[in-house]
C-alpha cells in the first residue's frame, strides 16, 4: 500500500479548494461543541459554587473537628468542646450550630434560622457592619433578613417558640401532657442591635440568618422537643495552618481532649468542605448534568446528519476527480482514508473553535449573570479544566469522523470510468434500499406496537411500565421514522409541492429540484424532522399535562378558593373579608351537615344558596339546576341508592325530614347538594361552614396571598386552600421546564436550519451551469430567487410539518401513558407553539435561501456557454 | 488576393454519411440572395438590404486591466439579416463567442452599440435583457444544457412558461415534426443521446418564435452524424419556418451549412463569404492564419 503521504498531500489541496462548503458543515460541529464546552463549565460552575456554599459555613475556620457519618445519636458535650478550647495552640472553638424559629415583625417574617454569635470572628461567616453583636435579649440580623422584615437598628422584633417542660425527650410516658405538663408557646421581644453581612453567601438559600448569644440559642435549643446533634466544631488556630493537612501533634491532642466521643476526625476546612461538596454534586447535579448533555446528544447527532450530507454532496461534486484519481492509479483505500482524514480535520479544526465560543459564552454569561438576583454567589471567571477542553474536542472529532464514513464509502464506489463520462449532474448511484426498508419496517411496526403497549399499560393503572414500553417504543418507532424517510419523505415533500407549483414556474423549477435528489432532501429535512419532533412532542406534553391538571382540579374543586373557620361565629367576619379582597369575586356559604340520607345514616350533604353557588363555581349550569325541595346527586350515587331521576328520596335528622326530588348533575364536586333551606329543616347540629369564592382578578397567587392576609386578620383560625393558585403553580412549573427544554432543543433545530442552508448552497455551486441556461433564457433574477426560496422553504416546511405530526402523536402518546393517574386525560394541541414553529421553519427556510440565492442571480448567464 | 490554398480533409469529411453529402453548397441552387460583398471591401455590411435582425456598431469588448488587458473585440461593425443563417467563424480565441454574447446581450460591451432589430440592446438594464432574451432571443449551447429533472417536452415549452404563458400546440408540433422528436416528448435528457438532445435543445430555442436564435457551437459536442442532422435542422428551421439562426462555430464544414459565412480574427471582422462551401470556409480560415489580419479582410468570397 502506498505510505500515507500522498493521501494527506490530496487530502490538504481537496480541503483548500472546498474550504466554503466545509466551512458550513464545520458550522454544525462548531455549535455542538460550543453547547457541550457550555454544559461542562456550567456543571463545574454548579460544584464551584456548591462547594463555595459549603465552604462558606466553615468561614475562615483553620480546621473542623467533625463526627463523620450520621448516626443521629453521637454528638460533642460542652464538655468536649471546652476541652478541644483548651488544647495547645486551639485559639477559639465554635460549634456548628442552628435553629429555627418563628421571627416576625408584626405579620411579616416567618419561620427563620438563627445562629450563635461567634466566639472569635473567624468562625462565622458573618461580618458584623452595622452596630454591635447582640447580648442577651438582642438580636443581629444580616440586611437582607432586616429589610424582609422592615427593621433598623434600635427596632423590635420578636420570636415565638415552644418550650418543652424538662425531660420531654428523654421520657417514656404514654402521654407526656399528663406526665409532664403541656408544652408552652412563648413570644419574646428582641431588640435589633446590630446588622451583619454575609459576604460568601452561607445563609442566602436560608434567606439570610438572625444572630443570638450562644447562650441564649443554647438556651433555646434545650427546649426543644428534640436535641440537634452538634457534630462539627470550627477550630481557630493561634497560628494559621501553613499546609494542607493537620498536623500529627494537633490531631492526636484534639483526639485525646474528644476521646468521649468515637471515631473523631479532624480536618482542614478545604477537606472538610471538598469532601462535602462532591457527596452533593454526586446526585443532584449530576442529574443536571445528564439531562443537559442528552440535549447536547441530540445536538451532536443532528449535526452528525448535517456532516454527512455535505460530505455526500461534495464527494457527488468531486466524483469526476476521484474518478480521475482512480485513472491514475489511487486505490479505494487511499480515497477513503482521505475523505475521513479531511473529517477529522474539520472536526479538530471545528470543535476547537466551538470549544472557544463555547468558553466565551459561558464567560459572557458569568459576566452578566450578577446583574440577576440569582440568590447563590457565583464565581467571576470560568474555570477551565482539562475535561472542558479535551472532552469536546474528542467528541467533536469522533462524530465528524463517523459522520463522514457513508461519504468516505461512496468516494471508494466512484469507478474510474467516471472520469471519461460527461460531467453534467453528479449523482451518485443510490444503494439498494431493501435493508433499510426492512430493518425500518420492523422498527416502525415494533416501535409503534410498543408505543401502543405503553399507552395501554399507562391507561390501565401501571404508568411505570407503562412509561418504560412507550418511552422505548417511541424511539425505536422514531428511528424507524428517521431511517425510513429517505423512502416516503421526498413523496411529501412532491404531494405538497404539487400544490407549490400551481403558483408558477419559478415555483415548479424549485419543485423538480427538490425532487431529482431525494436522499439529500430527505437528509437534509430529517435533520430539521428530528429537532421539531421533539419540541413539539414536549409542549403537546406539556399542554395535555397542563389541561389535564386543570381539569382534575376542576372536577375536584369547583371553586377557586375556599376558606374554612374553625368556628361558626367567624364565618360571616370571614365572608365578609373574603369578598373585600381585591380580585376576589363572588363568595357562597356551603354549609356541611351530617344527615340520614334514604335510609343512610351520617351521611354528609351540603346546604347552599342556589344562587350564591351559581355565581361562583365553573359549573354555574349545574348549579342552576338546584331548587328548594330538590337534591343534587351524581349518576353513580343515584346507582348505589337505586334511584334515578325525578325518584324522591328522604334526608332526615334531628330537626325533622323532608323529601326531595333527585336531580342528576354531572358535577362531581356538586353531589349530594341541597338547598340551605332544606338542610335547615332537618338539622342545625354537627355542621360546619365553608366559603367558597371565585377568583376574578387576573393574578390568581397575587388574589390567594391578599385573601390569607385578609383572613388573618379575622379572630379564629381558618383555613385556606386555593385550587385555583395550584393550578396556576403547576402551570408555571410546566412553563418554566417546557421553556428550559425547548430552549435546549432549539441548539438542535438551529444546526439544522444551518444544514438546509448548506443544502442549498451546495445544489447552487453544483447548478451554476443550470441556473445560468435558465438565466439566458429568460428565467429573471427575481424568479432564481424565487425559485430558491421556494426550495429553501418546501425542504424546511416539509420537515416541519412531519416533525409536528410526529411530535403530536408522541406527545399524546406520553400523555395517555403518564398522566392517566390525574385521571381524565386531555389532548392539548398547542396551536401557538405549533405556529411558533412553523413560522420559524419557513422563515428559516426563506432565509437559508438568501445567501445562496444571491450566488446564485449574481452568476452570469454566459457561465452557461463556457465549456468550462 | 484571391485565396486557392489546398482544401484540407476535417475531421468531419471523413466518413460523411448521406445526410451530410447532400449538405455542402446544396442550398445555392435554391435561389438565395446572393449578396455580392466586394472582394476587396473593408466594410462587410451590406447596405440597403432589408432591415437587418442584429447589428453590431463599433463594438469593443475588453477583459482586464492594464498589463493584462485583452481586448477580445476591437470595433466592430457587422450587420445579420433576417431569415438567413449566418456563420461566425474563426480560430479559436478570435472573439467569436464574445461577439454573440454582446450580441445576445448576455454579457456587457465595453463600448459600441449592438441593435436586436430597433432596439439598442447595449443600453438596457438585466431586467430589459432578460425580457428580452426570453421573448425575442433563442440559445442553442454546446453542452445543449437541458434541465435533467424535466422530459424533453417540458424542456421545450420551459420559455414560454418562464414568461408567464402556454405553447401554442400547433408552433410546438411543427417543431417537433421538423425536429423528428415525436418519440421522444416523455423522455429525460439523460434517455436522450447527443444529437437528440441538442434538438431538442433547437425546439426549445425557437419555442417563443424568437427573433433570432444564437447558436454556440452546436456541434462541438456531437459526432459528425448528429452534428450534420442538427445542422440540417437548423437549415430548415430558416427556409422551412423562417427563423433567423446565428451560429457560432470553428468548424468550415459546420459553416458550409450557413447562408453566410462572417469571418472574425483577432477580434476584428475579417471576411465575409456568401454561400460558404466547406472549401471556401476552409480557404478562408486557412487565409486568416497565414496573412496579416489586415489583410486577411481581402479573401475572395465565393471560391
Ligand atoms: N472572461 C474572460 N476574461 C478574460 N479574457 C477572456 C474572457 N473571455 C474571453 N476572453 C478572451 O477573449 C478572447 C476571445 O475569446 P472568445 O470570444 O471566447 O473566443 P472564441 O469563442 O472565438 O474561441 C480570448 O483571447 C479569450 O482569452
Ligand atoms: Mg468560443
Amino acid at each position: 500500500m502506498a505510505s500515507s503521504f500522498p493521501t494527506a498531500r490530496l487530502t490538504l489541496a481537496q480541503m483548500r479548494r472546498s474550504v466554503g462548503r466545509l466551512t458550513a458543515a464545520g458550522v454544525a460541529i462548531l455549535i455542538s461543541t460550543a453547547f457541550v464546552t457550555v454544559t461542562l463549565l456550567a456543571g463545574s460552575v454548579i460544584q464551584g459554587t456548591t462547594h463555595d456554599m459549603i465552604a462558606a459555613q466553615y468561614a475562615q475556620a483553620d480546621a473542623v473537628v467533625s463526627i463523620p457519618g450520621d448516626d443521629g445519636e453521637s454528638t460533642f458535650a460542652d464538655a468536649d468542646i471546652e476541652a478541644v478550647a483548651a488544647v495547645d495552640g486551639v485559639e477559639a472553638v465554635q460549634p456548628l450550630t442552628a435553629w429555627y424559629g418563628d421571627l416576625r415583625n408584626g405579620g411579616k417574617g416567618g419561620y427563620q434560622l438563627f445562629t450563635p454569635v461567634p466566639e472569635d470572628p473567624r468562625l462565622s461567616p458573618l461580618e458584623l457592619t452595622d452596630g454591635t453583636w447582640p447580648a442577651a435579649d438582642e438580636v443581629a440580623l444580616t440586611p437582607e433578613l432586616a429589610e424582609r422584615l422592615e427593621v433598623g437598628l434600635g427596632d423590635e422584633v420578636s420570636v415565638k417558640r415552644t418550650i418543652y417542660p424538662e425531660g420531654w425527650t428523654t421520657s417514656q410516658a404514654e402521654d407526656r401532657e399528663a406526665e409532664l405538663g403541656e408544652p408552652e408557646e412563648i413570644t419574646e421581644s428582641l431588640t435589633v442591635t446590630g446588622l451583619a453581612d454575609d459576604p460568601y453567601g452561607a445563609y442566602t438559600t436560608f434567606g439570610g440568618a438572625a444572630a443570638v448569644p450562644a447562650a441564649a440559642l443554647q438556651t433555646w435549643s434545650a427546649a426543644e422537643d428534640s436535641q440537634e446533634q452538634v457534630t462539627e466544631l470550627l477550630v481557630a488556630l493561634d497560628e494559621p495552618l501553613s499546609g494542607t493537612t493537620v498536623p500529627a501533634a494537633l490531631d492526636q491532642a484534639v483526639q485525646a481532649a474528644t476521646s468521649g466521643v468515637e471515631g473523631v476526625s479532624v480536618q482542614t476546612t478545604e477537606a472538610v468542605a471538598a469532601a462535602k461538596a462532591a457527596e452533593k454534586t454526586g446526585g443532584q447535579d449530576l442529574v443536571f448534568l445528564v439531562f443537559v448533555m442528552t440535549f447536547a446528544a441530540i445536538a451532536l447527532l443532528i449535526a452528525a446528519m448535517v456532516i454527512t450530507n455535505t460530505f455526500q454532496v461534495i464527494i457527488a461534486q468531486r466524483t469526476r476527480a476521484l474518478a480521475l484519481l482512480r485513472c491514475i492509479g489511487a486505490g479505494t483505500g487511499q480515497l477513503y482514508r482521505s475523505v475521513l482524514l479531511e473529517a477529522a480535520i474539520l472536526g479538530a479544526v471545528a470543535s476547537a473553535v466551538g470549544i472557544l465560543t463555547g468558553a466565551l459564552l459561558a464567560q459572557a454569561a458569568l459576566l452578566v449573570a450578577p446583574s440577576f438576583d440569582l440568590g447563590v454567589p457565583i464565581p467571576a471567571t470560568i474555570a477551565l479544566t482539562w475535561q472542558s477542553i479535551v472532552l469536546p474536542l474528542v467528541v467533536g472529532t469522533v462524530v465528524t469522523v463517523l459522520a463522514a464514513l457513508a461519504p468516505a464509502r461512496s468516494a471508494t464506489r466512484v469507478a474510474p470510468l467516471a472520469a471519461l463520462r460527461p460531467s453534467d449532474a453528479p449523482t451518485l448511484r443510490a444503494r439498494s434500499g431493501r435493508t433499510r426498508l426492512v430493518v425500518s419496517l420492523l422498527a416502525l411496526v415494533g416501535g409503534f406496537a410498543l408505543l401502543g403497549l405503553g399507552v395501554f399499560l399507562g391507561m390501565n393503572d401501571t404508568p411505570q411500565f407503562g412509561l418504560l414500553a412507550a418511552v422505548g417504543g417511541g424511539a425505536v418507532a422514531f428511528f424507524g421514522v428517521v431511517l425510513s424517510a429517505v423512502l416516503w419523505l421526498p413523496r411529501v415533500a412532491a404531494g405538497l409541492g404539487a400544490l407549490v407549483g400551481r403558483t408558477g414556474p419559478a415555483s415548479r423549477l424549485a419543485v423538480a429540484n427538490t425532487l431529482r435528489n431525494p436522499r439529500r432532501t430527505a437528509a437534509t429535512s430529517t435533520a430539521l424532522l428530528i429537532g421539531v419532533t421533539l419540541v413539539t412532542m414536549m409542549s403537546t406534553g406539556a399542554a395535555s399535562a397542563r389541561m389535564s391538571a386543570d381539569n382534575l382540579l376542576d372536577e375536584t374543586y369547583p371553586y377557586d378558593v375556599s376558606v374554612s373557620s374553625s368556628s361558626p361565629e367567624y364565618v360571616e367576619d370571614l365572608r365578609d373579608a373574603l369578598a373585600g379582597t381585591d380580585g376576589v369575586g363572588a363568595t357562597v356559604l356551603v354549609t356541611n351537615g351530617s344527615v340520614t340520607l334514604d335510609g343512610a345514616k351520617d351521611t354528609s350533604v351540603v346546604g347552599t344558596d342556589p344562587q350564591d353557588l351559581a355565581a361562583v363555581v365553573n359549573v354555574p349550569e349545574e348549579a342552576k339546576r338546584l331548587t328548594e325541595g330538590s337534591i343534587l346527586l351524581t349518576q353513580e350515587t343515584a346507582d348505589t341508592m337505586s334511584v334515578g331521576a325525578g325518584d324522591e328520596v328522604a334526608l332526615s335528622g334531628g330537626n325533622g325530614s323532608v323529601d326531595l326530588d333527585v336531580v342528576i348533575t354531572g358535577a362531581g364536586p356538586l353531589n349530594r347538594v341541597v338547598t340551605t333551606t332544606d338542610l335547615d329543616r332537618v338539622t342545625d347540629e354537627e355542621t360546619w361552614t365553608d366559603i367558597w369564592a371565585k377568583i376574578s382578578g387576573a393574578d390568581v397567587t397575587a388574589v390567594l396571598g391578599d385573601v390569607q392576609d385578609a383572613v388573618a386578620q379575622v379572630d379564629g383560625e381558618a383555613f385556606v386552600m386555593g385550587p385555583a393558585a395550584e393550578a396556576a403553580q403547576f402551570g408555571q412549573v410546566v412553563d418554566v421546564i417546557l421553556g428550559i427544554v425547548v430552549g435546549l432543543l432549539a441548539v438542535a433545530v438551529v444546526i439544522a436550519l444551518i444544514g438546509v442552508t448548506n443544502t442549498l448552497s451546495l445544489s447552487v455551486i453544483e447548478r451554476t451551469r443550470e441556473s445560468a441556461t435558465l438565466r439566458a433564457i429568460g428565467l429573471s433574477k427575481k424568479q432564481l430567487r424565487g425559485m430558491l426560496a421556494v426550495e429553501g422553504v418546501l425542504i424546511a416546511g416539509v420537515g416541519a410539518i412531519l416533525g409536528i405530526v410526529l411530535g403530536l402523536i408522541f406527545g399524546w402518546a406520553g400523555a395517555a401513558t403518564a398522566l392517566s393517574l390525574m385521571g381524565d386525560v386531555r389532548y392539548a394541541v398547542p396551536w401557538t407553539d405549533i405556529a411558533v414553529v412553523v413560522v420559524i421553519a419557513l422563515v428559516a427556510g426563506l432565509l437559508a435561501s438568501v445567501l445562496p440565492a444571491r450566488a446564485a442571480a449574481r452568476t452570469s448567464p454566459v457561465a452557461a456557454l463556457g465549456v468550462e | 488576393m484571391p485565396v486557392t490554398a489546398g482544401v484540407r480533409n476535417s475531421p468531419y469529411d471523413l466518413g460523411m454519411t448521406a445526410a451530410v453529402q447532400d449538405q455542402p453548397g446544396a442550398g445555392r441552387g435554391a435561389a438565395p440572395v446572393v449578396r455580392n460583398v466586394c472582394g476587396m471591401d473593408t466594410t462587410v455590411y451590406a447596405p440597403g438590404s432589408s432591415s437587418p435582425a442584429v447589428r453590431a456598431r463599433s463594438l469593443t469588448k475588453t477583459y482586464g486591466k492594464g498589463e493584462a488587458t485583452v481586448r477580445a473585440l476591437d470595433g466592430v461593425d457587422v450587420d445579420f439579416e433576417q431569415g438567413r443563417f449566418t456563420a461566425i467563424m474563426g480560430p479559436s480565441g478570435s472573439g467569436k463567442s464574445t461577439l454573440m454574447h454582446l450580441l445576445a446581450g448576455l454579457d456587457s460591451a465595453t463600448s459600441g452599440q449592438a441593435f436586436l432589430g430597433s432596439t439598442e440592446i447595449t443600453g438596457l438594464n438585466d431586467k430589459a435583457l432578460t425580457r428580452l432574451r426570453r421573448d425575442r432571443v433563442g440559445f442553442v449551447f454546446q453542452q445543449f444544457n437541458l434541465l435533467p429533472m424535466f422530459t424533453a417536452e417540458q424542456n421545450i415549452t420551459l420559455p414560454v412558461e418562464l414568461a408567464g404563458g402556454t405553447a401554442d400546440k400547433a408552433w410546438f408540433d411543427t417543431l417537433v415534426d421538423t425536429l423528428g422528436l415525436a418519440g421522444r416528448l416523455t423522455h429525460r435528457p439523460g434517455e436522450l443521446s447527443g444529437g437528440q438532445q441538442q434538438r431538442v435543445a433547437i425546439a426549445r430555442a425557437l419555442i417563443a418564435q424568437p427573433d433570432v436564435v444564437f447558436a454556440d457551437e452546436p456541434t462541438g459536442n456531437l459526432d459528425s452524424r448528429s452534428g450534420a442532422e442538427v445542422l440540417s435542422f437548423l437549415r430548415r428551421s430558416v427556409r422551412e419556418l423562417g427563423r433567423t439562426i446565428i451560429m457560432v462555430t470553428h468548424d468550415p464544414s459546420a459553416a458550409a451549412y450557413a447562408d453566410r459565412a462572417v469571418l472574425i480574427a483577432d477580434g476584428r471582422i475579417a471576411g465575409d463569404i456568401s454561400d460558404p462551401t466547406p472549401e471556401s470556409a476552409m480557404a478562408g480560415l486557412d487565409a486568416l492564419r497565414t496573412l496579416e489580419p489586415s489583410v486577411a479582410t481581402a479573401p475572395g468570397t465565393g471560391v
